[in-house]
């Protein structure tokens, strides 16, 4: 690859442009993972030399029933989450599909949830779900009853998976409402000679038909299962009962309050894992190949 | 194919360029002309530190000061160990708890101050005897206790009138029968007894609880838990209590119970002195303090738990004779520790408050802040252990929790949670 009289060729501004991008990677990728690969089988704690532990660091998180239990976690939390997500944002989606006018509003109104600060949400449903909160005494005044959102172990995963599909719902709504958009209308009206009841139309037709975009969906919502960390450390701190302990809360105390960083690594490493396994699992088993159908 | 690679490397050199910090211009070696301190992200006691550093380096006594807050998005902790780890630490920082310092002492990063040349006598000056001993680590001294905040009671003392009660309760009987009486109205608790859902919650309910009917002994002693006695029985079967009759509520997030009048009574600390004056000063008038809550009326002050926050000089630092010389000057100063009094409202760490004319001026026209700081001298600091946050999350999951829920017998939470407290310090020795 030489400069010929001076000009640019296109490859030499591909490189230009692809270098910048693999500096990054190598950077911001690369380098930090292979510090973790290097620090999982390290004692280290932040200051001095890593000195190599073989598999120690294995052996111990084996035996962290905190870390595993924080696992199980995701698998409860996906067990709430998924159905609800799924619906809202197939609501959210058919919604948008019948609106008329104000649909950019209505669609932006949603997508504010998902860009406002974990923290800041965080500590207002932390007030709306209160024991003594305005949620509870509104049903205490009018029903006798009060609900413990966030004081019980078996409800409190519950109020956090309905935060963050609140959060979520217009964006994977969006998402699932450009997969209707693409459904070609002949579709529909090649369907409407058998006459099909609505339930029939829906799972035999429109979402076969929005595979990738459910799949897409399905994955981001993996994804944010094993990722949560600021709905559980500002509203339950993991609790009660560390139903709500999640792995990167884990895996933050076990960094940065313990100052094991040589274990948080590992646990790091078990989770992409985990992830990655969850994903292709997903595709493996779901995913259709819609357009040679 | 060189072409990229060149590029490659003048990219990377620029970047690498850019990285490195900025440690290695013209003079690195030589020693730093100030001293750099980090204070608390506190606006009162940024207050407090601007005019005493403004003084010092008018003085001309020793090396310049120069303060920021320390620079923190989530805690403290987590921004002085970065600073550590890439070494931007400055000299002294504000703000250490027991339980970290313990942690930055035995990764040797801490300057042992009772090594300094005039520890001793700073200490004797301020009267602080007694109150160092709780920051002892294997016989070192590490930390300088700068505030020393005991946890009180605050009761509102409209709703003890309508229930009839002339003094605010001292004892755990005291509390259900003023429980009893304030839950028989519509949708009310007798007493916050659970503070929150984090480790740090702990200080402020079984801890401070613990410390009152154990009159002051320690929870941990000897690498050990042995909470699991009588006054730590007495504890848990007084939490049971109040959750089974539903006297307490399992949290109060939603508003100030004590502003909205959900419960009588809630462990406060003084800092909400200065917060309910610009808040709720009509509330706070309805306030009176009592002591801690202890299972039998105690002869005498009855203890409490410490909320204690000192300084600490860093072993990174090249300045640490100069920046010890500073500390010296600031809290051998009596005009400053009554200016922090001033400004923060929290009790220095001084045994002398109740003695010294200077600061029982003061605490005359402040009958709220008196109250604290006469039970200063009774204010225990939390164990002095590295594993701190371990051993009070497993209070929360093991002890606290099941009572909570009524899933475990008071005695059980009691005996698995220091059963798992002795198997984690165990295993970190």
């Amino acid at each position: 690859m030489t400069l010929k009289s001076g000009h640019l060729t296109e490859a030499h501004i591909g490189a230009a442009l692809a270098i910048l991008y693999l500096l990054f990677n190598l950077l911001f990728w690369v380098y930090p993972f292979l510090w973790l690969a290097i620090l999982s089988f390290s004692d280290w704690r932040f200051f001095g030399t890593p000195s190599f532990s073989g598999l120690k660091n294995i052996y111990i998180i084996l035996e962290d029933r905190e870390f595993w239990g924080s696992l199980w976690n995701v698998i409860r939390f996906l067990g709430f989450y998924l159905p609800m997500v799924l619906a809202g944002s197939l609501a959210f989606a058919f919604g948008l599909q019948h609106i008329g006018r104000g649909k950019v509003f209505i669609a932006l109104s949603f997508l504010l949830a998902n860009v406002s600060s974990g923290v800041a949400y965080s500590l207002v449903f932390t007030k709306i779900f209160s024991s003594t909160g305005p949620l509870n005494m509104f049903l205490l005044d009018w029903f006798g009853v009060t609900i413990p959102w966030l004081s019980s172990p078996s409800m409190a995963m519950f109020s956090i998976a309905l935060v963050v599909t609140w959060k979520f719902v217009g964006y994977y709504g969006l998402i699932l409402y450009s997969g209707l958009m693409a459904i070609p209308t002949e579709i529909y009206d090649a369907a409407k000679l058998d006459n099909p009841p609505p339930l029939t139309r829906l799972f035999r037709l429109t979402l076969p038909m929005i595979n990738s975009q459910l799949i897409l969906v399905l994955i981001f919502a993996v994804t944010v299962a094993f990722g949560i960390f600021t709905e559980p450390y500002m509203m339950t701190g993991g609790g009660p009962l560390e139903s709500t302990n999640m792995p990167l809360l884990v895996m933050y105390e076990t960094a940065f309050s313990r100052l094991q960083p040589g274990r948080a690594a590992l646990m790091a490493i078990i989770i992409a894992v985990a992830s990655y396994l969850a994903i292709v699992v997903i595709r493996k088993t779901l995913e259709k190949d819609v357009g040679s159908a | 194919m060189k072409t990229v690679i060149r590029l490659l490397l003048v990219a990377s050199l620029l970047l690498v360029g850019g990285c490195s910090g900025s440690g290695s211009a013209a003079g690195d070696s030589a020693r730093p002309k100030v001293i750099k301190l980090w204070v608390a992200p506190n606006e009162t006691q940024e207050e407090f530190w601007k005019i005493a550093v403004d003084r010092w380096n008018k003085s001309g006594l020793g090396l310049p000061v120069t303060f920021t807050t320390i620079p923190a998005t989530g805690s403290s902790e987590k921004a002085i160990l970065t600073a550590l780890v890439s070494g931007n630490a400055p000299d002294i920082s504000t703000n250490i708890f027991a339980g970290f310092a313990a942690q930055l002492a035995d990764l040797g990063q801490l300057q042992e101050l009772s090594a300094m040349a005039g520890y001793w006598k700073l200490i004797a000056a301020r009267h602080m005897g007694r109150i160092i001993q709780g920051w002892d680590q294997g016989g070192k001294k590490y930390v300088f206790p700068i505030y020393v905040n005991p946890t009180m009671i605050w009761w509102r003392s409209d709703i003890l009138a309508k229930l009839g009660l002339k003094t605010v309760p001292r004892t755990f009987d005291d509390v259900y029968a003023l429980s009893r009486k304030y839950a028989a109205l519509d949708h009310k608790y007798g007493m916050q007894v659970i503070a929150g859902k984090n480790w740090q919650d702990r200080w402020f309910d079984f801890i401070s609880f613990y410390y009152a009917t154990a009159a002051g002994a320690p929870y941990i002693k000897d690498g050990k838990a042995v909470y699991d006695n009588a006054a730590g029985r007495s504890v848990v079967i007084f939490l049971n209590k109040m959750f089974r009759q539903g006297w307490t509520a399992a949290d109060f997030d939603s508003d100030d119970p004590l502003v909205t009048g959900l419960v009588a009574g809630a462990v406060r600390g003084p800092w909400d002195i200065a917060y309910f004056r610009k808040i709720y000063p009509d509330i706070l008038k309805k306030i009176v303090i009592g002591p801690m809550i202890a299972n039998h009326k105690t002869e005498g002050k009855t203890f409490t738990f410490a909320d204690t926050k000192g300084l600490v000089i860093f072993k990174s630092s090249r300045v640490k004779k100069q920046a010890f010389a500073f500390i010296s000057w600031v809290f051998s100063n009596d005009d400053l520790s009554l200016l922090w009094l001033r400004k923060t409202g929290l009790p220095p760490a001084r045994g002398d408050l109740m003695t010294n004319p200077l600061f029982r001026a003061f605490y005359r026209s402040h009958p709220l802040d008196r109250q604290y700081a006469d039970y200063v001298d009774v204010a225990v600091p939390p164990a002095f252990i590295e594993s701190t946050i371990d051993v009070q999350k497993t209070m929360g999951i093991d002890m606290i929790e099941p009572i909570e829920f009524g899933i475990k017998t008071p005695e059980a939470a009691l005996t698995d949670a220091v059963r798992r407290t002795n198997q984690l310090l165990e295993v970190r020795q």
